[in-house]
């Protein structure tokens, strides 16, 4: 039931989204990475059940319908559930489906599903989770993205408001996720023993949940009277949680994290009474799903190999500094949706079925 | 549990009317959350702080009413895996249906109620009727609801409208809103319990279904009016939550699988059935979010979060099973017993 609805809503999603693209499209050139043999492409998702992940599969349905030569398009949800991630994966290569491009939820749990994939003659693509294992040999190519490059801007927009050090608490998602080790890795890179870590290490586990997020961050503020800046790797899930220093009669810190509408439009109406609150984003990541499509499409057409080998999220919006852009809030659309995407927002806003 | 227990425990002799035996569930439970809360003074002072209790309070009011959910359908014997999905319906029928407005709340506030009453009779009528096993029963239609969630929602979170998170969210004379629904609640479901016909015939039946039988009791209506009550409980805890966090998931109640179980074992309910232990319940909720507050506060790594988290569970259920004067009796039986083949060898 769910997964049948579930498809339903993408293939509705994936008209619009292809309808609206080719419409576009039409007198545009194919790309270059898109070659002459015809193909049929799979994207499976380890967990599809957030906006991001619907945003997300609508930027890789977009980007697969640039290219004529994909005669079948399908997606299929893990729905965070391991052992179906890797019997979606195994089905897909059983049909015969040409190239797969797999977000791997489970890590090197599904390596062996994507090595028999590659095995039987599939296009193998992961992306963005380290499933581990070689290219080449276990599957065709990982599209990773770069966490510590995020790290690394954060670190220096850090240094920047903070040039005498301070307290950083930095938050996560679930305990020893390699995005959030990446992370850390790479703001330490700038930051030096001024700037005091005071999560436990290496970060505040919150599982990306609003709700743990929200009794986490108010243990914390309990715990530390000063906290200068908030670095979380999902900006979104704090929404709910940034209120929590009203309660303690305390202005919101200053906050480095990944963009999102819902935070964009909480930091325009929240400014005013929180003096301390300045807000730096780099890109969710979206696109990251993008670049993927790609290489699996120019290795299953024969077309050219784009030149990229990992997604590096752009720097997004600084309320200091105003570039590359100041703070972005659209009221008019859905707050679940993420302005730093090349999707359009009112496209997004499609996607996630608003 | 053996069948003389279960005799003892309906009928109104001396050990039932004993204030100690009545109390027991409540006096360790009530023992262990003020230790605890020690604790906190002394290792995790901030824990304690206004500023902690009201951010963490709420959420203990939360597992406090699907605590009492689940402490209906324990009592009966039975169990309630669709808490995960129950609760995750009504939070995406509260911020879905309305999208940010305000008018559109109560039409889903009902709707999101009247298909938690659907469901529970469903369940209901599962176990109750055709006799099917609670837990295989729930599961299902654990599934069949998380159907219906992504049929709502397509899995996508949407802010919740400004008027719940007052209602949810906001606090009444520096208390949260949220306290004071499990207050009622709690009171609510003790005064219904142990102080109406229904509630006494509701606690007899789940002790010994077979007994009520015997004296003409409905034992299969009052077995699905539980699991119908419980998915109201969880509706309401589900609302609160769409209230409290500004941006709730599609998957809300998941979390909450365990800890519902948890907080009625802790209570002293027994998993066989029986009396419910309402007031032990609530306190146990608050002990649990007492407890990962204290882990938050000291700072530990995750895995011992986890780890203090499980050890004060098992420490609570052992409380339960090991009774410590018959099993001192048996160490001294044992004992004796030695030195007699002691003194025989010599």
């Amino acid at each position: 039931m769910k997964v049948s609805y579930h498809k339903g809503q993408t293939a509705l999603a994936a008209a619009s989204v292809m309808l609206s693209v080719m419409g576009s499209a039409a007198f545009a050139e194919t790309p270059s990475w898109c070659g002459p043999n015809p193909a049929t492409l799979a994207l499976l998702d380890g967990f599809g059940g957030n906006s991001w992940r619907l945003v997300t599969t609508a930027s890789g349905q977009a980007e697969a319908a640039l290219c004529p030569s994909i005669t079948d398009y399908q997606y299929a949800d893990g729905q965070g559930n391991t052992q179906k991630a890797i019997s979606d994966i195994k089905s897909f290569a059983a049909r015969g489906t040409n190239a797969i491009v797999v977000f791997g939820d489970a890590g090197p749990a599904v390596l062996p599903a994507l090595k028999a994939a590659h095995d039987a003659g599939s296009i193998v693509v992961p992306y963005r989770v380290d499933v581990g294992g070689e290219a080449g040999k276990d599957y065709t190519k990982f599209i990773g993205s770069s966490f510590v490059d995020d790290g690394v801007s954060w670190g220096n927009w850090i240094k920047g408001i903070l040039p005498e050090g301070g307290n950083i608490l930095f938050l996560s998602g679930p305990a020893g996720n390699s995005q959030g080790l990446d992370e850390l890795a790479g703001m330490k890179t700038v930051l030096d023993d001024k700037y005091v870590f005071i999560n436990p290490e290496p970060f505040a586990v919150t599982n990306w949940d609003p709700s743990l997020t929200q009794q986490v961050l108010s243990a914390e503020i309990a715990k530390n009277d000063k906290i200068d800046v908030i670095v979380s790797d999902f900006g979104p899930s704090l929404v709910g949680a940034l209120p929590v220093f009203a309660k303690f009669g305390r202005s919101i810190p200053a906050l480095a994290t990944s963009d999102g509408n819902s935070l964009g439009c909480f930091w325009t109406d929240n400014v005013a009474a929180n003096p301390d609150f300045k807000l730096f984003t780099v890109a969710t990541g979206n696109d990251n799903v993008r670049l993927a499509v790609q290489w699996a499409i120019a290795a299953a057409t024969g077309g050219v190999m784009p030149t990229d080998e990992i997604f590096k999220a752009p720097v997004f919006e600084d309320s200091v500094s105003g570039s590359p852009s100041a703070v972005q809030c659209r009221a008019d659309l859905p707050g679940s949706i993420y302005l730093s995407a090349v999707m359009s927002g009112d496209d997004q806003a499609k996607a996630v079925g608003n | 549990m053996t069948a003389t227990d279960d005799t003892q425990r309906t009928r109104p002799g001396p050990m039932q009317a004993s204030p100690l035996v009545l109390a027991k569930g409540f006096v360790t439970v009530l023992i262990s959350t003020i230790v605890l809360i020690g604790l906190c003074y002394v290792f995790a002072p901030s824990s304690v702080t206004q500023g902690a209790l009201s951010g963490s309070l709420p959420f203990a009011a939360i597992l406090a009413i699907v605590g009492l959910g689940q402490m209906l359908v324990v009592q009966q014997g039975g169990f309630d895996l669709s808490v995960a999905g129950g609760v995750s319906l009504s939070v995406v029928f509260a911020t879905h249906f309305p999208a940010g407005d305000s008018t559109y709340l109560l039409p889903a506030v009902l709707i999101a109620y009247a298909s938690a009453v659907l469901i529970g009779l469903v369940n209901g009528l599962l176990v109750g009727f055709v006799r099917l096993n609670a837990i295989v029963a729930t599961i299902g239609m654990n599934a069949l609801i998380y159907g219906l969630v992504f049929a709502v929602s397509g899995g996508v979170p949407r802010i919740t409208t400004p008027l719940l998170a007052e209602i949810a969210g906001g606090e009444t004379f520096g208390i949260g809103n949220a306290i004071y629904f499990a207050a009622a609640i709690l009171i609510i479901v003790a005064f219904a319990m142990k102080k109406t016909v229904y509630g006494r015939r509701f606690e007899a039946i789940g002790s010994n279904p077979l007994a009520a039988t015997a004296v003409g009791l409905n034992v299969r209506l009052h077995q699905m009016m539980a699991y119908v009550l419980a998915q109201l409980l969880f509706c309401t805890a589900g609302l609160l939550i769409a209230g409290i966090t500004s941006q709730p998931t599609a998957f809300q109640g998941d979390s909450l699988l365990l800890p519902s179980v948890a907080v009625v074992v802790l209570g002293g309910t027994s998993l066989l059935g029986g009396r419910g232990f309402p007031i032990s319940t609530v306190i146990a909720a608050i002990f649990l979010n007492q407890l990962s507050q204290f882990a938050f506060a000291v700072g530990v790594p995750y895995s011992a979060q986890t780890i203090i988290q499980a050890l004060a569970l098992g420490f609570g259920i052992a409380i339960y099973s090991i009774r410590l004067p018959s099993t001192a009796m048996k160490i001294i039986k044992l004992s004796n017993r030695e030195d007699k083949d002691e003194s025989v060898l010599s």
